[in-house]
């Protein structure tokens, strides 16, 4: 009897289980984004610029400035919603509009605009690298960074600069402004709100952070009062989906509506359903190998040739790559003033002649490394050059996982890692790949690719400079040529190979969803169908 | 009078000790318990030692865990010594334990968060599914070793050990993935990813931090059946490989009880087989299964990082890999303490349940 009664009940409570609805597609008013939020640690944007986050937090803050997908050269009004050039180019005078809010209920004034600048400066995280360029330091900021009226900035630049470029750095995620009495409210420590924003949002935006749970879950609500209007998305839920697989299925079954970080297995499947359709977004950056001239091996000019010739990046430009990057192989992005035609012969695959030039450097039997991925997504083309190096002589020695902080504190031999920049112009990629003013390991630039790799140009340095000030548009294409014509004769420590692009996958019934180049994504405009 | 100092000779002499039998059985108790104390302590100490000399041999710069690569001279050198790095090594090591011993266990450079914050979040996520992992592997496992060693070289004692042997051969994100395409994609049934879907978030109050309990406790059944349906999944592949060992334990266990001269006498008695495995050869086999057990358990908790990756499931594997992979080395010592302490738990909680199945243990 009672072994009856628990067979019984072991069925009632399964019938009961199966029957739970718990699986329907994700609702006509929510977006799910399906992505890795593993890395983000806080949601401050004056201490981020990486991918995922930027989008998180260009929803939630408003920039002075913007730029849309489709045209990321125009800048077009955000928060401010004129502005002008005076004073020779040394004063920016920027009009804010009148009706925008916080989510705390505070009206967003000048005050908020200048001190949201006058932070990113003085915290000195991340975020600064793309402000202290233009020559604000914390003891200067305040004084040029500053509120002339409830609602007119200025900022007067100390140095001379193209101001378009400063202009362009004032969409950037880290310049989001942040509520200034709100975030005060909980400071610590002096640390201009930092601890709190880090799981609290304190933007204009149009969604507000409802809940962080790290490695599982950011959730965001919309704002009804939002000045630009109320978004279609009540409330977007990202993810961690961290297995590509897994996201793969949960968006072909429509549980999941946007797909970050896709393999390309998975992309290749998904691009086959006629559910989806796959963005791929052309970046700012590079796929690299870096080779670290700190190393005696690498140090030689022969053995950095051997790498340019020890990889078939061809093998892989159809599979691996194919919604990774375009092959490209100078430093000045595809389409951008002053880029090359068709830069693809500088590096072709020659295992003989890598063998050769290894001979030559003294290593006739071949030479011996260890080869790390920047992070799991680079994993797939390093096994590939670990393959096609072995060839050339070149034994590496693959070492997988998270790189990326040993690269940034030069602390390994041979890497295989990607790129990106905020700011769509040479410039901010000729920072990056060409720029290193001070090479000595205390000098910690570790935002600058150049150091990292511990090389060092004078002329590169100079002709970044001048760019950086120039404004006319041919002399800055001719100042890019000398830059891009330097660098590839210098052997560079860091070999480029493709330009990237960000594959986005989306449910077609996701209408509004456009990926953009500078990873401010917006969800403002999204709707489903 | 003498006392050993070991439990059963303390009993022993106190059971001679007719005249004053109370005052000398309260002493060896004492004296088990600080016995019993010392060990822990030392136990936990050299944990302590252990995890600290982790943080130190690492090839890593504590001050650029905290502050980033990209920090000027000033501030490195005021971390530094904020961190104590210049003075003796035993004097950070005593730091290091009093702040331990305060809940400090330092914040975490990939969260932001402190680590014991973090740990409170995703711990309870993995110890429920290690439950329910477990619930199956004994479940399963137990049944099927013993009915693979009474019916030894018949198909059944073949197909438990084939289970056994899949258990051991297939990979685990293999088996998920398989599992994720049939039961979620093709049929329907269960959750693909997290603990619960996103139109339940943040409905039940956080209490124990066990989503089921919590559910329950707040009679929100709607939560409750979602989050048991995103747990099936993952508990019973982590469960499938605590069966095929579970259950290849218990059959050799079984085989040599059943080969012993007092089962014989038993069958002679003309006892029934039932009563046979068990009444005589089960008993004699618990102790060792719960060895087995308690092991499986500790496993659990920390060797369910694949399983955690595939199904998104927001657990301690995840959060250790991911401060291994950053180099975060607050959430490795933290993790690696926490669990070192979960496996000291079980052990005693294992030591206490022997004294209750073995007399001999008394």
């Amino acid at each position: 009897m009672t072994r009856h009664m628990i067979a019984a009940a072991l069925l009632a409570s399964v019938s009961a289980f199966a029957s739970v609805d718990a699986l329907a597609e994700s609702p006509p008013n929510m977006l799910v984004i399906g992505t890795n939020i593993g890395g983000i640690r806080t949601l401050d944007p004056a201490a981020n610029n990486a991918r995922t986050v930027s989008e998180l937090i260009s929803n939630a803050y408003d920039n002075l400035v913007q730029t849309k997908p489709a045209s990321i050269d125009k800048l077009e009004p955000m928060l401010a919603t004129e502005w002008s050039v005076s004073d020779g180019g040394k004063t920016i005078t920027m009009k804010l509009r009148q009706d925008a809010t916080f989510s705390s209920g505070n009206p967003v004034t000048a005050e908020d605009a200048a001190w949201s600048i006058q932070r990113i400066i003085k915290m000195g995280q991340v975020g600064s690298t793309d402000l202290a360029l233009w020559g604000f330091t914390e003891e200067n900021v305040d004084k040029l960074v500053r509120a002339q009226d409830a609602h007119t900035l200025v900022i007067e630049l100390p140095i001379e600069v193209n101001t378009d470029l400063v202009l362009a750095s004032l969409a950037g995620s880290s310049v989001g402004i942040v509520d200034k009495k709100t975030a005060l409210e909980h400071e610590a420590n002096g640390d201009f709100g930092s601890g709190w924003l880090a799981a609290n949002t304190a933007g204009s935006g149009p969604f507000v952070l409802s809940q962080l749970r790290p490695n599982n879950i950011a959730m965001f609500d919309a704002r009804k009062d939002y000045w630009g209007g109320a978004p279609a998305m009540q409330r977007v839920a990202v993810m961690h989906i961290p297995e590509s697989g897994n996201l793969r299925l949960q968006m072909e079954k429509g549980d999941v509506d946007v797909g970050h970080y896709v393999s390309s297995g998975d992309l290749e499947a998904l691009s086959k359903n006629p559910d989806m359709a796959i963005d791929s977004v052309p970046g700012l950056g590079f796929y690299y190998i870096a080779l670290n001239t700190k190393d005696p091996d690498l140090q030689k000019p022969e053995v950095r040739r051997a790498f340019q010739h020890a990889f078939d990046w061809k093998a892989i430009q159809d599979n691996i790559m194919k919604y990774l990057g375009s092959p490209w192989q100078s430093m000045v992005p595809k389409g951008m003033i002053g880029a090359p035609a068709d830069p693809l012969n500088r590096h072709t695959y020659d295992p003989e002649m890598a063998k050769k030039l290894l001979a030559d450097a003294g290593y006739p039997d071949g030479l011996k490394k260890t080869l790390n991925p920047s992070s799991d997504a680079t994993l797939p083309i390093a096994e590939a050059l670990q393959a096609s190096a072995r060839a050339a002589g070149i034994e590496l020695n693959l070492v997988p996982g998270e790189f990326t902080p040993a690269f940034r504190e030069r602390k390994f031999e041979v890497l295989v890692g990607n790129s990106g920049a905020r700011l769509p112009d040479p410039f901010a990629v000729a920072t990056q790949y060409a720029y290193n003013p001070d090479n000595r390991d205390e000098a910690r630039l570790g935002s600058y690719y150049l150091w990292r790799v511990s090389q060092q140009n004078e002329d590169l340095n100079k002709l970044v400079d001048q760019s950086m000030r120039e404004s006319d548009a041919g002399k800055r294409a001719d100042l890019f040529k000398q830059m891009d014509d330097i660098y590839s004769k210098m052997d560079p420590g860091l070999v480029i190979f493709f330009q990237r692009s960000d594959p986005y996958v989306m449910r077609k019934n996701v209408q509004g969803y456009a990926g953009h180049t500078t990873w401010s994504t917006r969800w403002h405009d999204v709707t489903k169908k | 009078m003498t006392v050993s100092t070991n439990g059963r000779g303390a009993m022993l002499s106190a059971d001679h000790d007719f005249d004053d039998p109370e005052p000398s059985r309260v002493a060896a108790l004492a004296r088990r318990l600080t016995g019993r104390v010392a060990a822990i302590a030392t136990t936990l100490l050299g944990l302590l030692a252990l995890t600290f000399a982790m943080g130190r041999l690492l090839p890593n710069d504590p001050v650029i865990a905290i502050t980033g690569p990209e920090v000027s001279k000033e501030v490195y050198d005021r971390v530094f010594l904020e961190l104590g790095l210049d003075r003796p090594v035993w004097e950070q090591f005593l730091t290091y334990v009093g702040k331990v011993l305060q809940g400090d266990l330092g914040v975490s450079t990939t969260t932001g968060q402190k680590v014991v914050t973090d740990l409170l979040m995703v711990f309870p996520a993995t110890v429920e599914l290690a439950a329910v992992a477990l619930l199956v592997g004994v479940g399963l496992g137990v049944p099927l070793g013993i009915v693979a060693a009474v019916k030894r070289g018949t198909v059944v004692d073949l197909v438990a050990r084939l289970i056994g042997l899949a258990g051991h051969s297939i990979p685990s994100f293999w088996l998920a993935l398989m599992a994720l395409l049939f039961f979620y994609a093709k049929l329907d049934w269960f959750a693909a990813s997290g603990r619960v879907d996103v139109f339940y978030e943040g409905l039940v109050t956080p209490v124990t931090g066990f989503l089921l309990l919590d559910a329950a406790l707040d009679r929100n059944w709607d939560v409750f059946w979602n989050a048991l349906n995103h747990i099936v999944l993952p508990g019973t592949i982590l469960g499938y490989y605590s069966v095929a060992y579970i259950s290849r334990m218990t059959r050799s266990f079984m085989l040599e009880q059943l080969s012993q001269e007092y089962v014989v006498t038993a069958q002679a008695k003309g006892l029934l087989p039932r009563q046979v495995i068990w009444r005589h050869a089960f008993k004699n086999i618990r102790v060792q299964l719960l060895t087995i057990i308690a092991l499986t358990f500790g496993g659990l908790l920390d060797g369910a990082v694949l399983i955690e990756t595939v199904f998104a499931w927001p657990g301690l594997g995840q959060y250790l890999t991911r401060g291994i992979q950053m180099n975060d080395i607050n959430v490795v010592m933290g993790s690696v303490l926490m669990i070192g302490v979960v496996f000291l738990i079980i052990n005693l909680a294992s030591d206490a349940l022997y004294r209750i199945l073995d007399p001999r243990t008394r």
